[in-house]
C-alpha cells in the first residue's frame, strides 16, 4: 500500500484533502485484492471525514470496520467517539471526546486542527443563533471554563453582564461581494428582453 | 496449430487500426464457440496478450471463458484478472462490443458478491462506467451495478460521483429504474433528501406497462422522504405518470399512506404510536430507520410552522405547542434548525424568547447572480434537448402511423398538426 500521498498531505496540513485521498487509496487496494483492513489507518480516515464535516461518511466507514479492529485499536474508537458526538449533536461532548484520549503523535496535529476549527464554527453558530446567552452555556458549547469562554468572546466584541452571568452577542455584519461583473448583468438583461419580446 | 493459438496470433496482428479491428471482431464472433474453453487455461492465453493494446480480443476471450458458474476459489483468481482488464482496456475497443463488456463487468460484480467483499468491485466498476459511456449523459447498464456495490460496501460517497450527471440516454428501462432506486438510497444515506426525492420521483413516474417491485419500493421511500423534506406528501401523482402506477401504487403502500395521513395532523404522539403498532411492517421493508427520521422531522415541521405565524415566541410556548418536555429541549431544536439553515432566528436566553427573522438573502450578491445565471443556462440546455427530441419523435415512422391511425377517434381540433396518415 502506497501511503506517500497521505503522508505528504498530513505533513503539509491540507487536512481537508485527507478523506478523499483515503477513500481513493482504499478502493484501489481493495480492487487489487489486498487484505488492507489490519493495516488501514482508520483513525486518520475517520478524522478526515469528520474534519470536512462529512459525518455520514464517517459513520458508514465506522460501520464497515471489522469488530476485531474496533476492539483492539482504541484510537480508532476514540476517533469515532468524536464523530458520534457530532452525529448526536452533543456539542459539549465533542470537546470531551477530543480531550478524553491520549492521541498518538501522528494524530495530535490533526486532532488539534479539528478542535480549533470546531471551536470557531461553534462560536459562529452561537453568534448567529443567540442574542444573549449565559456564560455557563457558552462555556459548555466552546468547551472551555467560564473565564476562558468569557475572555474568548470579549475579544470578539461581545459584552458581559457579571451580575446576571449573561453574555450579549455582538452580531457580525457579513460583507458579501456585491460588485457585479457588467457582462453578467448584460446577460441577465438579454434573457429578460428575450422573454418579453417573444 | 492449435485454434486458440491461431486466434491469439490474429488478435495480436489485427488490433491497431479501426479497419483491422472490425475484421477482428467478425473473426471473434465466428470463433465464439471455440472460445468457450476451460477457464484454467485463461491466464496462459491472456498472458500472451496486452490488455491495453489487444482489448477487443481480450474482452471476447474473458467473456467466453467466464460464462459458466464459478466457485469461490475460482472467483478469487478471476476478480483481479477482470479488474486489471477493466483498468487497462482501451475505451474505443470495448465500445465495439458494449454487451460483452457489460456482461464481463456484471460477472465481476457477481463474483465479489459471492466472495462477500463488495468493496473490491467499487473502483473497477466506476472505471468501467466511465469507459463504456460515450458521454456523461449516457446511462449504461453498469450504473446500477456500481451503485449496488457502493451500497453493499457502505461506500456511499463513491456513489455520489455518478449521481451528479444528468441522464438523457438510456439503454434499458430497467437500468433507469434501478439506477434511480439505488441512487435514491445513496442520497438518503448521505442525507441529501432533495436529490433523493428527485431520483425516487423518477422511478415512480417513469413509463411502465406493468407495475414492478422497484417502483413499489421506491414509492414507499418517496412518501417517507417527501415527509422529511417537505413535511407533506401529495397523494396525487403528476399527470404524466403511467396509468398503471396511478392505479396500483397506492394499494401496495397502505401503511405509508396512513403514516402520511397522521403526519398531516401534526400530532406527534399519534404518529409515534402508529409507528410502534406497525413497526414490523416498516422493519420488513427495511424502512424503519427512515420512518424514525420522519417522526423526528415532525418537531422541525411544527417549529417551522410557528415561524410563519409569530415574530417572537417564548421557549416555553414553543415547547408547549410542539410537545417538547422543556424550554431547554425547545432551545436545542431551534438551535439545530438554525445550524442547518432551516430557520432564521435568534434565541434570547435572558428573556427565554426566540425571535424569528426573515431570510437575510437579498438576492443581489455576486454568488446569487452566478446561481441564477447557471440555473437559466441549465434550463435553456434542457429546453433545447426537448425541442430536439420533439422533432425527432414527430419524424418517427412508428409514432406517425399510430397517431394517424387513431386520429379519427379524437376531436379534429385537438390533433390539428397530425397528418391523416403517413406512409413512408
Amino acid at each position: 500500500m502506497d501511503f506517500s500521498m497521505l503522508t505528504a498531505t498530513m505533513a503539509s496540513k491540507s487536512f481537508e484533502k485527507i478523506a478523499d485521498i483515503c477513500d481513493n487509496i482504499m478502493l484501489q487496494v481493495a480492487a487489487e485484492g489486498i487484505a488492507y483492513q489490519d493495516e488501514w489507518p482508520y483513525a486518520i480516515h475517520l478524522l478526515g471525514h469528520i474534519y470536512v464535516d462529512d459525518i455520514n461518511s464517517a459513520r458508514f466507514l465506522w460501520k464497515s470496520i471489522p469488530s476485531s479492529i474496533k476492539e483492539n485499536q482504541p484510537e480508532v474508537s476514540a476517533a469515532w467517539k468524536i464523530g458520534q458526538r457530532l452525529w448526536t449533536r452533543d456539542y459539549g461532548g465533542v470537546h470531551e471526546a477530543i480531550r478524553g484520549f491520549e492521541w498518538s503523535q501522528e494524530l495530535q496535529v490533526l486532532v488539534a486542527a479539528f478542535s480549533e476549527l470546531y471551536t470557531k464554527k461553534i462560536f459562529q453558530l452561537l453568534q448567529s443563533a443567540y442574542s444573549t446567552i449565559s456564560i455557563q452555556d457558552a462555556a459548555f458549547f466552546l468547551g472551555m471554563n467560564g473565564d476562558d469562554a468569557t475572555n474568548y468572546v470579549l475579544q470578539q466584541g461581545w459584552a458581559v453582564d457579571l451580575a446576571s452571568h449573561m453574555l450579549t452577542v455582538k452580531k457580525q455584519v457579513i460583507m458579501s461581494e456585491q460588485k457585479l461583473d457588467p457582462s453578467k448583468l448584460q446577460r441577465l438583461t438579454e434573457y429578460v428582453f428575450h422573454l418579453e419580446h417573444r | 496449430m492449435d485454434p486458440m493459438e491461431a486466434l491469439v496470433a490474429q488478435i495480436r496482428g489485427l488490433s491497431s487500426c479501426a479497419g483491422d479491428l472490425s475484421r477482428l471482431q467478425s473473426i471473434l464472433k465466428q470463433a465464439d464457440d471455440s472460445l468457450r474453453f476451460d477457464s484454467t487455461r485463461l491466464s496462459a492465453v491472456l498472458s500472451q496478450l496486452d490488455p491495453s493494446k489487444h482489448s477487443l480480443g481480450c474482452l471476447y476471450i474473458l467473456e467466453a471463458s467466464t460464462a459458466g458458474p464459478v466457485s469461490k476459489e475460482q472467483a478469487d483468481i478471476l476478480v483481479p484478472v477482470i479488474a486489471r482488464f477493466i483498468n487497462s482496456s482501451a475505451a474505443e475497443h470495448i465500445r465495439m462490443a458494449p454487451d460483452k463488456f457489460a456482461s464481463v463487468c456484471k460477472r465481476l460484480k457477481d463474483q465479489v458478491m459471492l466472495l462477500n467483499v463488495p468493496v473490491r468491485g467499487v473502483a473497477p466498476l466506476l472505471t468501467a462506467v466511465r469507459k463504456l459511456q460515450t458521454t456523461t449523459e449516457h446511462l449504461t447498464p453498469l450504473h446500477p451495478e456500481f451503485l449496488l456495490l457502493c451500497l453493499l460496501s457502505k461506500c456511499y460517497k463513491a456513489g455520489l460521483s455518478i449521481l451528479e450527471d444528468d441522464v438523457f440516454e438510456i439503454d434499458q428501462p430497467r437500468d433507469l429504474f434501478l439506477y434511480c432506486y439505488y441512487g435514491g438510497m445513496i442520497c438518503i444515506g448521505q442525507k441529501r433528501f432533495k436529490k433523493a426525492l428527485e431520483l425516487l420521483h423518477n422511478v415512480v413516474t417513469a413509463p411502465m406497462s406493468t407495475i414492478n417491485a422497484i417502483a413499489v419500493e421506491a414509492y414507499k421511500k418517496y412518501i417517507l422522504v417527501s415527509l422529511i423534506q417537505h413535511g407533506q406528501f401529495s397523494t396525487n401523482l403528476p399527470k404524466y405518470t403511467s396509468s398503471v402506477a396511478q392505479r396500483n401504487l397506492k394499494g401496495f403502500c397502505q401503511p405509508y399512506y396512513e403514516l402520511a395521513n397522521i403526519y398531516s395532523t401534526g400530532k406527534i404522539a399519534e404518529l409515534e404510536s402508529y409507528v410502534e403498532t406497525n413497526r414490523e411492517k416498516f422493519e420488513n421493508d427495511n424502512n424503519l430507520g427512515l420512518v424514525k427520521q420522519v417522526v423526528l422531522s415532525m418537531y422541525k415541521q411544527n417549529i417551522q410552522r410557528l415561524t410563519q405565524t409569530y415574530l417572537t415566541l417564548s421557549l416555553q410556548d414553543i415547547a408547549n405547542t410542539v410537545h417538547l418536555n422543556s424550554p431547554k429541549e425547545a432551545e436545542t431544536h431551534v438551535l439545530q434548525m438554525i445550524q442547518d439553515g432551516e430557520i432564521f432566528a435568534t434565541i434570547n436566553q435572558k428573556d427565554g424568547m426566540v425571535r424569528f427573522l426573515e431570510d437575510p438573502e437579498q438576492h443581489k450578491s455576486c454568488e446569487m447572480i452566478e446561481h441564477i445565471d447557471s440555473s437559466i443556462q441549465r434550463i435553456m440546455a434542457l429546453s433545447r434537448k426537448l425541442t430536439a427530441m420533439d422533432e425527432q419523435i414527430s419524424c418517427d415512422q412508428l409514432y406517425l402511423s399510430k397517431a394517424g391511425r387513431e386520429r379519427h377517434r379524437y376531436d379534429f381540433d385537438d390533433f390539428d398538426s397530425v397528418p391523416q396518415r403517413f406512409n413512408i
